[in-house]
């Protein structure tokens, strides 16, 4: 049993604190980097993760290798989070509190085709089929299980629940962590995906970032209930709701469902509640249609800010350390990014994509 | 028992179905069944009866009504290299579960190169007065999405040995099942080594001429075929020989054998029981045009459903199906040509 996992119901240890704060930063740079590209055409289409951070992050280090992953758009933190091991990206650097992948399946390979992936590069995991993060990577000797983004947004909970109950059909403890919006909730899917998760005691726990805002829609024109959470009681399942701003309190629930669905108690809703911070896309103007409070408070609420004040506070860093490890993460963000840019120059013409597997 | 072929392997449609089920059942143990009703029960049409007593309802899955969940579950577990086979109770209802089967599934393979090796049963059809929402014929608005597969059965020996190809192939394959045939068509099951492996273990292109014919070409599927099998009989003894061809997968379609009859004799009918506007029938029909135009002695004609919801009343209904003696007229007034 790793050390996070024993934790779980206890506090943090410093080095499992440590290293939120690595990913949460590698994700603040990565969002950085990509909406410059954005900006500057490089890439298609951009949807900042800024502000999403301290759910994304714990969320994934909660999980492991072998479980599966579902990820939106909004959700770097938890891919960087899933695919990386700290230690071979910056050895020595930064505490390990768990290693991450299985010796022999190279972080750096993953970074690279990811940041390959949202520039639409041949070597990215759609080979430029698809866009941004609607793509998959599944990697049975890698134990790496990850499904990116179906716009129908809802329909990924049936698919996720369904990846669970197949884990959970084979006799492992395995477990597959669901990230879902305020806006998902609305679908049919939703229902129909968590009644039956529940009904299967599929091990599935189902995260929902609730920035407050379908695109444009506020959450007082999608829903009259009080709380996203509430609804857990309606599938027969717990439901939780924790302020999205807080890493810690995101680790302690979905560490939490975790366990639960790991010992065979099915399904867990989590709502992380968050102020977003931008518009739906970069590019857009929906962010001009937030009330004045939420834009103050959006001011004020930076998840990473927060948490860096906390790690300082509790005299777990300096001050330097933390510009330390922001330069350094900016700098791999760079590089990866550039080598990415790089590689669109001299691409192979695609070929005829088959539509049916052999 | 209805899921075990009798020794000799005469069976209904129904058995064979369930008898390759329960065969790949036995033989892989990622197979397993979801669905309405399909454990204790055996579904609507018992044609799952047995199977959770021998499997376990870890294999034999009863599902709430929400076919949208139920696919979506079936995809997810495909993806991880599971073999799930859904159940639609009726195909009718598989109007809920669109956006997984059209937008999740077909599309997976083409965005990212990984298999979602699914079947999807889709009890179809009319003919016993089951009304607008127990009757239709819906693998048209299917055909229109790359990356499914799509088989229709006419005959019990090909929804035995399709089952078992659909469930091996790494694709998403829906299964278009008819109702009218399930205790009617009976057939000689082929034994294990009078099929090829390579024929059960993907869903390929493949129709098959049912009856030789020098004048006129019809092509069909599912119940349709047997009816135009009894058009093309009452016409021989009228002098008009017409081919009958099954073409028993509609995606991927085997514009092969198609074009080689309606090149051979320049007449072609097809027939369905879905409705005619945007039917499956308008597609091949274009197809032969632009494939085949210089051998046509006559337009290619459509004999189809009307443009209607299918009504409750039997009468009307029967009236409206294509049957043999409209098929046989049809056939007349092309081999006039």
């Amino acid at each position: 049993m790793s050390e996070t996992q024993q934790l779980k119901t206890g506090q943090l240890s410093d080095a499992a604190l440590l290293e939120f704060h690595f990913f949460m930063r590698l994700s603040r740079e990565w969002e950085l980097r990509f909406e410059k590209l954005f900006r500057t055409g490089a890439v298609a289409k951009w949807y900042s993760a800024v502000g999403n951070e301290a759910i994304t992050v714990p969320a994934a280090t909660c999980i492991e290798a072998g479980d599966a992953l579902f990820t939106l758009h909004r959700d770097s933190g938890a891919i960087l989070r899933y695919y990386l091991d700290v230690e071979e990206l910056l050895p020595g650097r930064v505490p390990v509190s768990q290693p991450r992948r299985k010796p022999g399946v190279a972080s750096g390979e993953l970074f690279y085709r990811l940041a390959c992936q949202v520039l639409g590069a041949a070597a990215g995991f759609s080979e430029g089929y698809e866009r941004s993060y609607h793509y998959n990577v599944i990697d049975a000797d890698a134990e790496l299980i990850h499904v990116g983004m179906i716009s129908h947004l809802g329909a990924m909970i049936p698919v996720a629940a369904g990846a669970a109950f197949a884990l959970k059909r084979r006799g492992s403890d395995r477990v597959a962590l669901n990230f879902i919006g305020d806006g998902g909730t609305s679908t049919g899917d939703f229902h129909e995906g968590l009644n039956m998760a529940a009904v299967l005691r599929a091990p599935l726990i189902l995260v929902i970032e609730n920035n407050q805002y379908a695109l444009s829609t506020p959450v007082r024109q999608q829903y009259a209930a009080e709380s996203l959470a509430a609804r857990a009681a309606g599938y027969g399942i717990p439901g939780a709701r924790v302020d999205g701003h807080d890493a810690e309190a995101v680790w302690a629930e979905v560490g939490r469902a975790v366990d639960r669905a790991r010992n065979g108690e099915g399904p867990t809703v989590i709502e992380a509640v968050v102020q977003r911070l931008r518009g739906h896309s970069e590019g857009d103007d929906s962010h001009l249609l937030f009330s004045e409070e939420d834009r103050k408070a959006a001011l004020e609420l930076d998840c990473l800010r927060t948490f860096e004040g906390k790690l300082v506070e509790r005299d777990l860093v300096s001050r330097d350390y933390l510009d330390d490890i922001r330069e350094t993460c900016a700098r791999l963000v760079l590089e990866v990014a550039d080598r990415a840019l790089a590689s669109r120059e001299s691409e192979p013409e695609a070929g005829e994509r088959p539509i049916y597997a052999d | 028992m209805p899921t075990e072929a009798l020794d000799d392997r005469t069976s209904t449609y129904l058995e064979a179905i369930a008898c390759a089920l329960r065969e790949e059942m036995r033989r892989d143990s990622r197979v397993f069944l979801m669905g309405q009703d399909v454990a204790d029960y055996g579904g609507v049409f018992k044609l799952t009866q047995g199977l959770k007593d021998e499997f376990s309802e870890d294999r034999v899955v009863n599902t709430p009504i929400a076919e949208s969940g139920t696919i979506g579950m079936a995809v997810g577990a495909a993806l991880l290299g599971e073999r799930p086979v859904v159940e639609i109770q009726f195909a009718d209802f598989v109007s809920c579960g669109f956006n997984q089967l059209v937008n999740v599934a077909a599309k997976m393979y083409y965005r990212t190169q990984l298999s979602v090796p699914l079947v999807v049963r889709l009890p179809s059809g009319g003919g016993v007065g089951a009304g607008p929402f127990h009757s239709q014929n819906v693998e048209a608005w299917f055909l229109h999405v790359p990356g499914l597969k799509v088989v229709a059965p006419s005959f019990a020996e090909d929804a035995y040995v399709l089952m078992k190809a659909a469930i091996r192939d790494p694709n998403p394959v829906l299964y278009v099942e008819h109702k009218y045939l399930y205790r009617r068509e009976k057939g000689l099951l082929p034994r294990p080594q009078d099929v090829s492996d390579e024929s059960l273990s993907r869903v390929r292109a493949g129709a098959r001429v049912v009856r030789s014919g020098d004048d006129v070409t019809v092509l069909s599927y599912g119940w349709m075929v047997h009816r135009c099998l009894e058009a093309a009989e009452a016409l021989s003894a009228q002098g008009v020989a017409a081919e009958v061809v099954d073409l028993r997968v509609l995606a991927p379609l085997d514009d092969e054998t198609i074009a080689r009859s309606v090149k051979k004799n320049g007449k072609v009918l097809i027939v369905h029981e879905a409705p005619l506007t945007g039917g499956f029938g308008a597609e091949i029909a274009a197809r032969i045009s632009e494939h085949c135009f210089e051998h046509l002695d006559a337009p290619p004609r459509r004999l189809a459903y009307p443009d209607t919801p299918v009504p409750h009343q039997r009468p009307v209904e029967a009236e409206s199906l294509p049957n043999p003696t409209s098929i046989a007229q049809a056939i007349r007034e092309l081999h006039k040509w």
